[in-house]
C-alpha cells in the first residue's frame, strides 16, 4: 500500500483555486515525488482551468507545460484533483478520469482528488482520493473509512492545514491573486505555475 | 465608507454583472439598514433585486427576505419578482418543491423565459441533465435568440462527451454572436475534443482573425489572441504528425501548415517576450514546449 501526504503549498493552492470559483468546476495537477517504497509527498500543486473544463486542447496544453515545469524542479506528476459546480457533486468526472489517467501513465501510484464541498471551511481537510482500478481506466474514491486521521494512507503534512488555508481565504483574500491557466492565456503575465503572488511568505519555493 | 460609493460600486456591479456577492451584501446591508433604500428613487428596485440575489448567494436568508419583501410589496404580479422569490426558495427547499412552483408560474403565464431557465437550472443541478438538455432543446425552438440557453446546451453536451451535437449547439451561437472571438475559440476546442483537427484549426485561425481585427500585423497577441494561437500551435503539431487526420465535417487542411506552424510559435513567444521579465520565466517553458525536439511523442493527447 503506498501512502500519500499533502504538503501546505498542495493543499492551500487546491483550496484557493476552489475559493476562486466556487461557482465553477475547476482543476489542476498535484506535483511531488516518491520519496521511499511506500510514500507519494505531495508538495505543490498547478491550477489548470476553470473556463471548459470539457474540453481537451488547453488542458493537454497545461499538461504538458505543468509536467515540464515539474521535471525542472526534479519533480514528477502525481496527481490530478478537480472541483465540481455542485456542492455535493463528488464524482471525478469523464474528463477527469482521462486526465488523471495520464498523469498515471507517467507515474503509476497516481492520485486523484476531488474536492468535498460540504468540508471546504471546516477544520477537516476537504479532499476525497480516487484511486485507479488496476484492470482497467476507471478511478474509484477509496474506501480507507478513516480519511485523513492517524491510520490512513492519505495524510496532511500538519493537522492545521484545512484551518491555515481557510483563514488565508477569509481573513486575507489571498485567493483573489491565485490563477490559473485559463487566467494566463488572458494575460501571460499571470504567475500559474507557481502562483508566488497568492502564497504567504513561508511558502514562496517549493520545498527539495 | 459613504453610502455614495458604497451605491456606486453596486450599480457599478449591476452594470458589468458581477457576482460579487460577498461585497455586494457588506456594502448593500448597510444601504438596508441605514433606510436609506426609500431616498434612492428609481433605482431602489434594480437595488434590492441584486441584494436579494447576492444574499442568497452567500446564504445570508434575513437579507434575501427583507429585500423580497419590499419588492413584493411594491410589485405584487410582477414576474420578475416572482422568480426572485423562486430562487430564494431553491436556496431552502427541497428542488421539487421549487419546481412545482415554477411550473405552477409557467401555467398562469407560459412565455416568462426566466422561469423556464430556472427549472432547467434545478434539472442541471440535480444531476438529471437529459431531462435538461430536452427542456433547453424545446425552450430554444421558442426563444431561438438567447444567445446564453445555445451555449449552455453546448456545455451539458460536452459534459456528457456529446461533443458533435455541442457543435452544433455552438453554430447557433455562432450565427447570433459572430463577432465573439470566445464563442469560436470555444467552438474551435470542441472541434479538437471531438477529434476533427482540421476544423479545429481553421476555427482557431478565425477566433485570432477576429480578435486580432483591429491590430496591426506586429502588434502583440492579447487575450483571445493568445489562447487561439496556442490552439493554432498545438492543432499543426497533431497535423504535422498525423497528416491523415480525420474530419467529421470534411474540412480541408490548410495548405503551407509548416508556415502556420512557425507562425503560431512566433505569436505565442511574442506575446511572452512583450511581457518583459514577468512573462520571461514562461518563455523559456513555453520555447521547450514548442522546439521541434518535442516531437517525441512525449505530449498528451487524449483523443487520438
Amino acid at each position: 500500500m503506498v501512502n500519500y501526504i499533502v504538503g501546505p503549498a498542495a493543499y492551500i493552492k487546491i483550496l484557493f483555486h476552489v475559493s476562486k470559483h466556487p461557482h465553477l468546476q475547476v482543476n489542476g495537477v498535484l506535483l511531488g515525488k516518491k520519496t521511499s517504497n511506500s510514500t507519494v509527498e505531495i508538495v505543490d500543486a498547478i491550477p489548470l482551468l476553470h473556463h471548459w473544463t470539457s474540453l481537451s486542447p488547453m488542458m493537454e496544453i497545461g499538461l504538458d507545460l505543468a509536467g515540464n515545469h515539474a521535471e525542472s524542479l526534479g519533480l514528477q506528476l502525481v496527481g490530478y484533483y478537480q472541483a465540481c459546480e455542485r456542492l455535493d457533486d463528488i464524482a471525478l468526472a469523464p474528463v477527469g478520469e482521462k486526465v488523471a489517467s495520464k498523469v498515471k501513465q507517467g507515474f503509476e501510484d497516481a492520485v486523484s482528488f476531488v474536492i468535498d464541498g460540504e468540508k471546504i471551511g471546516s477544520d477537516e481537510a476537504a479532499l476525497i482520493p480516487y484511486i485507479a482500478q488496476s484492470s482497467s481506466s476507471s478511478w474509484r474514491p477509496s474506501t480507507d473509512p478513516s480519511l485523513f486521521t492517524p491510520g490512513s494512507r492519505f495524510s496532511l503534512s500538519s493537522p492545521d492545514l484545512p484551518s491555515r488555508a481557510v483563514t488565508l481565504v477569509r481573513e486575507q483574500q489571498l485567493h483573489r491573486k491565485f490563477g490559473d491557466f485559463d487566467d494566463h492565456l488572458e494575460d501571460v503575465t499571470i504567475d500559474w505555475l507557481r502562483n508566488r503572488a497568492a502564497m504567504p511568505s513561508d511558502l514562496q519555493t517549493v520545498p527539495e | 465608507m459613504s453610502l455614495s460609493s458604497a451605491l456606486e460600486t453596486l450599480a457599478n456591479y449591476r452594470a458589468h454583472n458581477s457576482r460579487a456577492s460577498q461585497e455586494i451584501v457588506e456594502k448593500g446591508k448597510t444601504i438596508l439598514d441605514s433606510n436609506a433604500v426609500s431616498k434612492l428613487g428609481d433605482e431602489a428596485w434594480a437595488f434590492l433585486e441584486q441584494l436579494a440575489l447576492a444574499a442568497v448567494d452567500i446564504a445570508n436568508y434575513d437579507v434575501a427576505d427583507e429585500c423580497l419583501r419590499q419588492l413584493v410589496a411594491k410589485f405584487p404580479e410582477s414576474p420578475r419578482v416572482d422568480v426572485l422569490a423562486g430562487i430564494r426558495m431553491e436556496a431552502t427547499e427541497r428542488p421539487e418543491v421549487a419546481l412545482k412552483y415554477y411550473d405552477d408560474l409557467l401555467e398562469a403565464d407560459s412565455s416568462n423565459a426566466a422561469v423556464y431557465k430556472r427549472r432547467i437550472s434545478i434539472l442541471v443541478r440535480t444531476g438529471k441533465i437529459e431531462q435538461a438538455v430536452t427542456e433547453l432543446t424545446e425552450y430554444l425552438d421558442t426563444f431561438y435568440s438567447d444567445l446564453e440557453g445555445w451555449v449552455e446546451l453546448a456545455e451539458l453536451y460536452s459534459s456528457c462527451n456529446q461533443y458533435t451535437s455541442a457543435l452544433q449547439a455552438l453554430s447557433h451561437v455562432l450565427l447570433l454572436a459572430p463577432q465573439n472571438p470566445f464563442y469560436v475559440l470555444q467552438f474551435a476546442e470542441t472541434a479538437y475534443t471531438a477529434d476533427d483537427i482540421p476544423l479545429a484549426i481553421k476555427m482557431f485561425m478565425l477566433a485570432v482573425d477576429i480578435a486580432d481585427r483591429h491590430a496591426s500585423e506586429e502588434s502583440i497577441p492579447t487575450g483571445a489572441s493568445v489562447r487561439a494561437w496556442y490552439g493554432v500551435k498545438l492543432c499543426c503539431r497533431v497535423l504535422l504528425e498525423r497528416p491523415s487526420s480525420p474530419s467529421a465535417s470534411d474540412t480541408p487542411l490548410p495548405k503551407k501548415l509548416n508556415l502556420i506552424d512557425e507562425l503560431a510559435t512566433e505569436r505565442v513567444l511574442t506575446a511572452y517576450s512583450a511581457a518583459g521579465e514577468a512573462g520571461s520565466a514562461g518563455r523559456e517553458l513555453v520555447l521547450s514546449w514548442m522546439g521541434p525536439s518535442d516531437r517525441s511523442g512525449a505530449s498528451v493527447h487524449f483523443v487520438h
